[in-house]
């Protein structure tokens, strides 16, 4: 299997800047703040892959090392064999960073004066570049609005500009970050169809998309990375998850407003893996408690026979199913508890 | 080659500024027409001065006029590399333009150097009407002048004044604000570097001062070559210690700045501000 990006136990700590009563106090001590803590990841080539991650969970940091543009603090990250510690030129010249943020374009240049620019920037040879940056420009569907001026544009515009300018050398791997932030659905999703089917498909690029929206991740993606508070919780295919999930059995088992003491029976029991939340309906008087069992179905019966034996009056239950938002966000409850 | 594509790259920097710089129609006649109003200004002031301070200004052939002309033609390029290449770094940060050229093929060195390339060629632009003015408007004489010697002088004055423009970057990149090199630098050089009047009208204790600052070898020089036709020979104490600066604080100079990009990849700041 051909790894074009890989990254063994990599970390990333910033500093943390400090309040002067801080500075006076402790002038030598030093405070840092982890965005990144021992991530590994593999990923093919020619696929799409999947940062997701809610705001601060480490997505652009991890991308920006990917990019050179940050240096990590210990571990290793490789690019098709190179060490982005050592070889930043090289890296250079088979990535591109798509920076959706329009702040990144010259506002009073038009669309292809900002493409030439970068172009110049980037070494394209003066013989092809013209011829480059109109074929780039029909192939955004970006040619009728290319001599207007950048600030003219809508966002949706931009963000294919900025799709553009990445694709100025041709990259074998494309790092995305968040480019279909802040727009509306409809051009959001011919942005997807098109790294899907042009990019990904058609043009063989490998791209690293990092998204904070679960279901742009998993309709887009050939493998996602979860990753909360700077660590990668977990890795692979949509179908690979979803199995995880399945492997998880939660019943919600409403029962009349049962007494503090009879709760923590039902708790202390050995079959009950784990209570994942517990509802309070007070229309009806009852609660509905959601619960992690060890066996999966087998279990269930146990445990309801084990809540009427202690006094518990059941009302029903049924079996939950879940889907990926509800496995992240267990893991970023789990996490903050 | 790599030379070929740092000129095409600082090229494309110089007209990306261009265009941006003519999009703002009045801004950009302000900014001529501050030409015209600068030199008359020093015009009359040299009216009112006469023959007051003559002695002082004999060396440079005692017209107060053509005396702060080549002064303020030439601190151009002293504000130029002082001040525009920390300007254009904070000014990267703050758009958000720094970081899509740092992902790109071009050397981060050559980044700094091209984004004031068109303020070197506006500076020179400016030069060249300030001289203009002078020559045809006020009757300043430079029949004598040495340009081959002047060319040495603006060439040693860029690359020293550079040497403290890219330190002056360096603290700009890791503290984003206040650098204390630029403001220093340029405060002293304009009390103490002969810009407005030479500094031999300065307490003797005081012209000590002067000789540590570029500034005042690279306007003197100036000055006697354009005004008063010094040959080489004549001009090598200048060029000299010119050379003495931009030998000492260029590499210098280089050093620091890449201390300050590892420092600022490292805090993870580098396009921050």
């Amino acid at each position: 299997m051909t790894y074009c990006i890989e990254t063994f136990n990599l970390t990333k700590k910033y500093p943390i800047i400090r309040n002067y009563r801080d500075l006076l106090l402790h002038p030598l001590q030093k405070k840092e703040s982890t965005a990144l803590c021992d991530v590994n990841l593999r990923i093919k080539k020619g696929e799409l892959f999947g940062l997701l991650g809610s705001n601060g969970a480490g997505k652009t940091t991890l991308i920006k090392i990917f990019c050179t543009m940050v240096l990590p603090t210990s571990g290793i990250t490789r690019i098709n064999g190179l060490d982005v510690l050592h070889n930043g030129k090289k890296i250079k010249k088979i990535i591109g960073y798509v920076i959706c943020d329009e702040r990144s374009f010259y506002w009073r240049l038009t669309g292809r004066q900002n493409l030439k620019f970068f172009a110049k920037l980037n070494n394209v040879p003066r013989s092809v570049m013209e011829t480059k940056i109109n074929d780039l420009l029909s192939f955004m569907d970006l040619s009728h609005e290319a001599d207007r001026m950048f600030k003219d544009y809508s966002t949706g515009t931009r963000k294919k500009l900025a799709i553009a300018r990445g694709l100025l050398t041709n990259p074998d791997i494309l790092f995305m970050d968040e480019p279909t932030n802040a727009l509306d659905p409809i051009t959001a999703q011919k942005i997807r169809i098109f790294i899907r089917e042009k990019l990904v498909n058609e043009m063989k690029k490998t791209v690293v998309f990092a998204t904070h929206n679960l279901h742009e991740a998993e309709e887009l993606c050939d493998r996602i990375a979860f990753i909360h508070r700077g660590k990668v919780k977990i890795t692979g295919t949509v179908e690979e998850i979803k199995r995880m999930v399945r492997a998880e059995k939660h019943y919600v088992v409403e029962l009349k407003k049962p007494e503090t003491a009879l709760l923590k029976k039902i708790f202390a029991f050995p079959l009950v893996k784990e209570i994942i939340s517990i509802s309070d309906l007070t229309e009806t008087n009852t609660v509905e408690i959601e619960i992690n069992t060890k066996n999966g179905s087998e279990s269930i019966f146990h445990i309801i026979k084990h809540i009427i034996d202690i006094g518990g009056n059941v009302c029903s239950f049924y079996q939950k199913e879940l889907s990926l938002a509800n496995l992240f966000s267990r893991i970023i409850d789990k996490d903050l508890n | 080659m790599r030379i070929h594509s740092i000129f095409v790259k600082s090229l494309a920097f110089a007209h990306r500024d261009f265009i941006n710089e003519v999009s703002y129609k009045f801004a950009f006649f302000m900014q001529i027409f501050g030409i015209f109003i600068s030199t008359i200004m020093f015009f009359f002031l040299s009216k009112l001065l006469g023959d007051v301070g003559t002695s002082y200004l004999e060396p440079y052939g005692g017209n107060y006029f053509a005396f702060v002309l080549i002064g303020i033609a030439f601190f151009s390029y002293f504000n130029v590399s002082m001040e525009g290449l920390s300007k254009s770094i904070r000014e990267g940060q703050m758009l958000g333009t720094l970081e899509a050229m740092l992902v790109t093929q071009t050397e981060i060195p050559t980044i700094i150097f091209s984004s004031v390339m068109y303020n070197f060629l506006f500076a020179s632009f400016k030069v060249i009407i300030y001289l203009l003015l002078g020559v045809f408007l006020f009757g300043v004489d430079v029949g004598n002048a040495n340009l081959p010697g002047a060319f040495i002088i603006l060439l040693l004055t860029i690359i020293s004044f550079n040497s403290f423009g890219i330190i002056s970057a360096s603290f700009v990149m890791v503290l984003k604000k206040g650098d204390p090199v630029s403001k220093l630098f340029s405060n002293l050089s304009g009390i103490i570097g002969g810009l407005y009047y030479p500094i031999s009208v300065l307490p003797a204790w005081l012209q000590k001062f002067s000789y540590v600052l570029p500034i005042t070898y690279s306007l003197e020089g100036m000055r006697l070559a354009i005004l008063q036709g010094y040959s080489l020979e004549a001009l090598l104490p200048n060029i000299i210690a010119l050379l003495i600066f931009s030998v000492i604080m260029l590499p210098l100079s280089v050093f620091i700045f890449s201390y300050a990009v590892k420092r600022a990849k490292i805090d993870g700041t580098l396009t921050q501000y």
